[in-house]
């Protein structure tokens, strides 16, 4: 079955550092725009959510039509002094599908996450390039998901 | 907030109101015509009142006040259900009336979120949006299952000038002409009647209309009928109607034109008729059926006994009535109660209305009529609103209401959104916005694409409102609107959409929604004509890297179609197509620096510098003091700026890069520049950099830099730039007159439509504070002009890129000076000797390789270029002071190229010339830099050996190895460099031997040997064949020989043997050799390649301070019959270092223990001339050149000869000098005999300035195997 799934990792001022189609679906042109304008506006909600609640997995926060939006919130990060405090945001736009699939998805997504923050190369907040980061990406994404 | 002035509950109040249904006859109508408006038109300004203060008793008996009220009047016609295509064409006209409005928007520039956040609540969303929800909900009037649309009174008209008017009340109320839904049973047909007498003044006076009216009274009954006046100005244009009419315009009366006679009396008897129609003839009778139908209901309902036969009825009654058609006709009692409770609303009796709506929902759910359960909620909800009653309820019976539409599929549709609308209205008024966002946009999935659009836009709106504002939902919903209005066809309201949305998404990093965003509104501006902001926000997009092929070719293909549109050519600050990397920015211009090749521009400064720093004269030379250091009229007075010469172009490097995967044409690629000619303000652009900062921020258009043809020109360069390809191009520039030269920026034409242009970023001074090392790095876009200058271009002619290790070429080094004046004084330096060295004279009389083979004369070239030498040891080469190069002259020049080692090079030459004229510059210098790559080819090694049995004789192995993979080669000749050297084949092996080619991947070994021709023991060094040089090559005759004491071999040599000096270990070096070898010509057609390998310092393996040799007879025969033989031999001793050794020769009878050419399971044995003959010894014997081995006599254990002389003895040993020792040897049996157990010790006394290494100090050696044969003589 062709499942949709944009994966998108958003750092601070709403800059989304990586972005990844990890559905089975055809690539699509036209809904390249359509998901990033979901994710992007589903950003509002999680805004305020993420304050709500202690657990870092928000379920799903955002629908559209049929396509829901689950977002992973990691612990605030103090970027520099002068920036707010920000967190960084998993979002995952999918169809609807198990959450504890997506939840460990998440995890795992997090887990790759630090090990990249943690690398003394890496400008918190840019973008990430690693291949490799990409390609555990999508294979965790096969495997949850 | 009271609910009543809420905006839901002013709607309300206006549009859920009663009803009154017109009939007019056909000259009544015509009378009102006259004014320009139909009866309804002209009454309904006075059906609203706004303080109409009548009380109203209703099921209770408490009275209360109406004060606003409201009456309908609809036409009989108009009082039937629309149908869809009416009503929908009725939307679209108030939403494309909108359009033109929105049409000057659009030019201005798009909303900020400051300006957004800014405006009242009211206006964030368009006003003509309420009168389209109005519109949307207007289209359900008269439907089936709601009462509230039913009329309530009908208004019979008749004009004064009908015949029988009493009549025409009777057929005006015919059932024929009647709403079919009256007909039906839907409605109640038995209303409250009014008959109205209209009497046009203007046809006659009063009286006739009075009559009427007595006689209506008459017959139709007393309060029922009235007459009305109209038409009482006699002035057609009614000026002071105008005014009057002022008041009541805002409630729908938009189109009325023309000619109005009606005056201010007329006007307040229509109020009046009003007035009174509402409040004694409306009101009353409706008090007075909520009284009726509450009682009714009573008494059927109410109470337990008839809920249980209700109950038991409708289980019974079920099925067959679901079948029908019409379930409920208006004198069912679902449909009273329906009334009653209409009534009781409009009446706002909510409390009454409530209880009988809740009522009539059970009822519904019962019987399944979901239509009508849908309808019964929608108006409780909308009664616990006005009663400001529980928000929880409302909210249930809205949403139970909005699914339950839905749910019936279509027909419930239209339903839904205005309950949908009434449900948003209501949460919006409870400023709950995030939900009545939410409900907005489940109508609109519900609605066509423009209807959704409309109501998309009001969600947008209420995310706007929510606290906290959600503007990311604002811009999406936007952009959702736009969308659908784009696809209804209203690109007016689409482009306002997205621009409204535009500042959410500013500076936006998503990608995709950027270019959806501008791509969109470019090109909706480019399809309404608007070209420039087309292409203004296409420009954004078109330089997206990120998108597929299809999508960028389609954002090229629009932009480039509106721009062809707009049919002008369009300049274009910072176009994005093609990139031009300014980073990458390079300026190249040349005051007295020049260079051959654009190559060589980009080599280092520093390298340059270093390379230079002996040639050119040292800058504070030209200073006599310190005060007048620099010249008044000295252009170099301010560093910063550059030198360029007059008619010499100034380079500009730069990148572009092509983000596109589709190839562009990019055209016309030149260079902004101005010119400045006059001194004063060249002074100050030099001077001022705040003038360039001026410059930079107040971007000049660019019609003021059209090329300047007078001043100067410019080149113009035209590319194509495929697909992500990245071109580095150069610009030029020729300056023509003297001033100032200002570099400003690029500009180019994108597929031959439009212009871009950039202009160069001047650096802060901040920056330069910082230290950008250099003034050539950092962007210097200022140069002083000055005129013209001699220059010198230069190259060297075939300069190979790849060569072979040792390759000897001669090479020409060209010079020409396209200039007018001459220069002199011409110097050069290379960086690479090694590789490069200039001949020492400017002809060669033989062509080459012959110009290097010995000539008889060859010995005095020898000393010219032993003087040269010298000269050159600075790597300066100066050419002959008489060298002068006239203007519009070439001059030549022989340079030797040699490849020493395998590697990549960059060879660096400069060339210093000074000018013959006086000018600014008191010279130049032409740089020249070239990369060779020199590939392996011949890789010769030596290994020499001493030779135990001769003096100052060495044997020597030569290596060759090809590396090439495919390149054979001929050795031919083997040289040694110093002439004391003699070189000669081995006696054992003649040269046909040796191999006349090595092919690739060929290891060849040789044995030579070489003597030290200044032993006088030698005797042969007179002999012509034993020289410094061998011939390798077969047939090779001695006049083949390359003389390598000639230039260029020698100097090169040289070279070779400084730089291999460097690495060589040991301070003992004997000899260099030189192998000139000859590639083996694969076409003949090429001329003869020769390569030249150095090997300098060669040493022998292990080298001694001492040698010695026994000399002595072989062979002696004795009769051992007589005596014991004595043999004498002599050993000699030679000192071949610079100090004196003291040398003690020790003999002893026994064999030496640690003979190491012995091996070592015989040394246990020890002594004895004779030794096993084992195999193992064979073949050691012949792997080892000095092997010892003899037949050894195991029974023996002494030796069988003594030494009889000494037994010790010591020479003193000058610096090299010879000495002998006899020695005597007792022997007493026939045999083969080895005299080597002796050995030798030393001592070295060093000289007074020697320094001798410790471990030199003291020596010794065993003795080297001599064999005499002894045999028993006759």
């Amino acid at each position: 079955m062709a499942s949709t799934a944009c994966f998108v990792i958003v750092s601070k001022n709403d800059i989304p550092i990586y972005e990844a189609e990890v559905g089975s679906a055809p690539k699509k042109e036209d809904l390249a725009y359509h998901h990033q304008f979901i994710l992007h506006a589903a950003l509002d909600v999680v805004q305020d959510l993420a304050w709500t609640t202690n657990a870092m997995f928000l379920r799903s926060v955002d629908r559209f039509n049929d396509l829901v939006v689950s977002v992973y919130v990691t612990a605030v990060l103090l970027i520099s002094l002068t920036a707010s405090v920000t967190h960084t945001r998993f979002m995952l736009l999918h169809d609807s599908r198990s959450e504890d699939g997506i939840k460990s998805f998440f995890q795992e997504v997090h887990e790759l996450y630090i090990k990249i923050f943690l690398n003394p190369l890496y400008l918190p907040g840019s973008r990430i390039a690693s291949s490799h980061f990409d390609t555990k990406v999508r294979a965790l994404a096969r495997k949850y998901l | 907030m009271d609910p009543l002035r809420s905006y839901l509950g002013r709607l309300l109040l206006e549009d859920v109101t009663p009803v009154v249904m017109v009939l007019t006859t056909p000259l009544a109508e015509a009378a009102c015509r006259r004014s320009g408006l139909s009866f309804v038109d002209m009454l309904s300004p006075f059906a609203l009142f706004k303080k109409i203060d009548v009380p109203v008793r209703t099921a209770s008996d408490q009275p209360y006040r109406l004060q606003m009220f409201k009456i309908r009047m609809v036409y009989a016609s108009g009082v039937r259900k629309q149908d869809d295509e009416a009503a929908d064409e009725r939307l679209k006209l108030v939403v494309s009336e909108a359009n033109e409005k929105a049409l000057q928007d659009l030019l201005s520039d798009p909303p900020q979120l400051e300006d957004v956040l800014n405006k009242p609540e009211a206006e964030l969303c368009p006003s003509w949006i309420k009168r389209f929800n109005r519109e949307l909900m207007r289209t359900l009037s008269f439907s089936e299952h709601e009462t509230f649309d039913h009329p309530v009174a009908c208004l019979l008209v008749v004009s004064s000038k009908d015949k029988e008017p009493i009549s025409k009340f009777a057929d005006l109320f015919n059932t024929n002409q009647l709403p079919s839904l009256l007909n039906e049973g839907v409605m109640d047909p038995q209303v409250l009647k009014h008959y109205l007498v209209l009497h046009d003044q203007q046809d006659g006076p009063q009286e006739i209309a009075a009559n009427i009216l007595v006689e209506m009274r008459s017959t139709l009954g007393l309060n029922d009928c009235k007459l009305l006046c109209i038409n009482s100005s006699t002035q057609a244009d009614g000026s002071d109607a105008d005014n009057s009419w002022l008041p009541y315009k805002a409630h729908g009366l938009q189109n009325h034109e023309g000619a109005c006679f009606l005056n201010m009396e007329d006007m307040n008897q229509i109020k009046d008729f009003m007035q009174d129609l509402a409040s004694n003839h409306i009101i009353p009778y409706m008090e007075q059926k909520i009284r009726v139908l509450n009682q009714q209901v009573a008494t059927t309902r109410k109470g337990f006994r008839n809920q249980i036969k209700n109950l038991w009825w409708r289980k019974r009654d079920d099925v067959p009535e679901a079948a029908n058609g019409l379930m409920y006709t208006f004198t069912s009692i679902e449909s009273q109660i329906r009334v009653l409770s209409d009534y009781a609303f409009m009446l706002r009796d909510y409390e009454l209305a409530l209880s009988n709506y809740r009522l009539l929902s059970t009822d519904y759910k019962l019987d399944k009529a979901w239509k009508r359960f849908a309808g019964v909620q929608e108006m409780s909800g909308l009664c616990y609103f006005m009663l400001d009653q529980s928000r929880k309820d409302a909210e249930y019976c809205m949403e139970n209401a909005f699914t339950t539409y839905l749910r019936i599929g279509s027909s419930g549709q239209r339903n839904a959104a205005r309950c949908g609308l009434w449900w948003a209205e209501m949460l919006k008024t409870r400023g709950q916005h995030r939900e009545a966002s939410a409900v907005y946009f489940r109508i609109s999935n519900e609605e066509p694409s423009l209807h959704s659009a409309v109501l998309l836009e009001q969600a947008a709106c209420c995310y706007l409102l929510s606290s906290p504002r959600m503007l990311r939902k604002y811009g999406f919903h936007l952009i959702l609107a736009g969308n659908s209005y784009y696809l209804s066809d209203q690109k007016q309201h689409a482009v306002r959409a997205y621009r409204n949305a535009m500042f959410v998404y500013k500076q936006n990093p998503w990608s995709y929604i950027n270019n959806h965003v501008h791509f969109n509104v470019g090109r909706w501006y480019g399809v309404l004509g608007i070209f420039d902001v087309a292409i203004k926000h296409l420009l954004e997009v078109i330089a997206c890297s990120h998108q597929s092929l299809t999508t960028q070719s389609m954002f090229l293909n629009d932009f480039f179609h509106f721009v062809q549109s707009t049919g002008k050519k369009f300049d274009v600050y910072k176009l994005q197509l093609p990139v031009f990397n300014m980073s990458s920015l390079r300026v190249v211009y040349e005051d007295h620096r020049t260079y051959a090749s654009n190559s060589d521009v980009d080599v280092n400064e520093s390298i340059w510098h270093e390379l230079e720093e002996e040639m050119i004269p040292s800058s504070s030379v030209v200073r006599t003091n310190w005060l007048d250091t620099q010249p008044k009229n000295s252009p170099f007075r301010n560093n910063k700026a550059c030198v360029c010469v007059v008619g010499e172009a100034v380079k500009l490097n730069v990148e572009l890069k092509n983000p596109l995967q589709i190839s562009v044409n990019v055209s016309g690629i030149s260079l902004i520049c101005q010119l400045s000619t006059d001194a004063s303000s060249a002074e100050t652009a030099a001077l001022t950099t705040a003038a360039e900062k001026d410059m930079a921020n107040t971007k000049p258009s660019i019609s003021t830099f059209e090329s300047d043809e007078n001043n100067f020109t410019v080149s113009k360069l035209d590319i194509v730039l495929g697909g992500g390809e990245t071109k580095r191009i150069q610009l030029e520039v020729t300056p023509k007159v003297v001033g100032i030269l200002k570099l400003v920026g690029i500009r180019w034409t994108l597929s031959d439509s439009v212009v871009g242009y950039q202009y160069f970023e001047v650096p802060t001074q901040k920056k330069n504070k910082k230290g950008k090392r250099g003034a050539r790095h950092s962007l210097n876009n200022n140069l002083i002009v000055i005129k013209g200058l001699p220059k010198l271009t230069g190259n060297i002619d075939c300069l190979p890129t790849k060569a072979f290790t040792g390759d000897l070429q001669i090479l020409t080094l060209n010079l020409s000076n396209q200039s007018e004046h001459a220069v002199k004084h011409v110097k050069m330096k290379i960086s690479h000797p090694r590789f490069l060295i200039p001949a020492d004279i400017p002809d060669l009389d033989f062509e080459f390789p012959q110009c290097l083979k010995k000539h008889v004369q060859s010995d005095n070239n020898a000393v010219v270029s032993k003087g040269i030498k010298g000269n050159f040891k600075g790597l300066l080469f100066a050419f002959p002071q008489d060298t002068k190069i006239q203007g519009g002259a070439t001059f030549s020049w022989p340079i030797w190229f040699h490849a020493p080692i395998p590697g990549n090079f960059s060879l660096y030459l400069s060339l210093y010339y000074e000018m013959e004229s006086t000018s600014d510059i008191p010279y130049r210098t032409l740089r020249m830099h070239y990369n060779v790559e020199v590939l392996p080819s011949l890789d010769v090694s030596f290994a020499i050996s001493m030779c135990s049995s001769r003096m100052q004789e060495y044997i020597v192995r030569m290596d060759i190895m090809n590396k090439t993979p495919s390149e054979s080669f001929a050795p031919h000749q083997l040289s040694c460099v110093d002439s004391k050297w003699a070189v000669s084949a081995l006696p054992s092996s003649n040269s046909s031997s040796f191999v006349d080619t090595i092919h690739a991947n060929q290891a060849v070994s040789c044995f030579f040997k070489i003597k030290d021709l200044r032993t006088s023991s030698c005797i042969e060094a007179a002999d012509k064949s034993c020289g410094s040089d061998m011939v390798l090559s077969s047939g090779g005759s001695s006049t083949d020989v390359y003389d390598v004491s000639l230039s260029p071999i020698t100097d090169f040599h040289h070279q070779e043997r400084y730089q291999q000096g460097k690495l060589a270990k040991g301070p003992h070096s004997l000899l260099d050799f030189i192998l000139i070898s000859k590639a083996a010509a694969v076409n003949s057609s090429k001329s003869e390649q020769l390569l030249s390998h150095h090997t300098c310092h060669c040493s022998p393996l292990s080298q001694n301070l001492v040698w010695w040799l026994m000399e002595g007879p072989r062979t002696i025969t004795h009769d051992f019959s007589k005596s014991c033989c004595e043999a004498n031999i002599q050993l000699a001793i030679h000192n071949s270092s610079e100090d004196n050794i003291s040398v003690r020769v020790v003999t002893s009878d026994r064999m030496p223990d640690k003979n190491q050419n012995v091996p070592s399971h015989e040394s246990s044995s020890g002594q004895g001339g004779w030794y096993d003959v084992s195999l193992e010894n064979d073949i050691k014997a012949i792997s080892s050149p000095k092997g010892t081995h003899l037949p050894k006599e195991s029974s023996d254990s002494t030796t069988p000869f003594v030494w009889c002389s000494l037994s010790s003895a010591q020479v003193d040993l000058k610096p090299d000098s010879c000495a002998k020792i006899p020695l005597k040897v007792c022997i007493f049996a026939p045999g083969t005999y080895n005299f080597s157990n002796y050995e030798l010790h030393w001592k070295v006394h060093p000289s007074e300035g020697g320094q001798v290494d410790e471990n030199e100090r003291s020596g010794g050696g065993q003795g080297h195997p001599f064999y005499v044969t002894v045999l028993q003589g006759a």
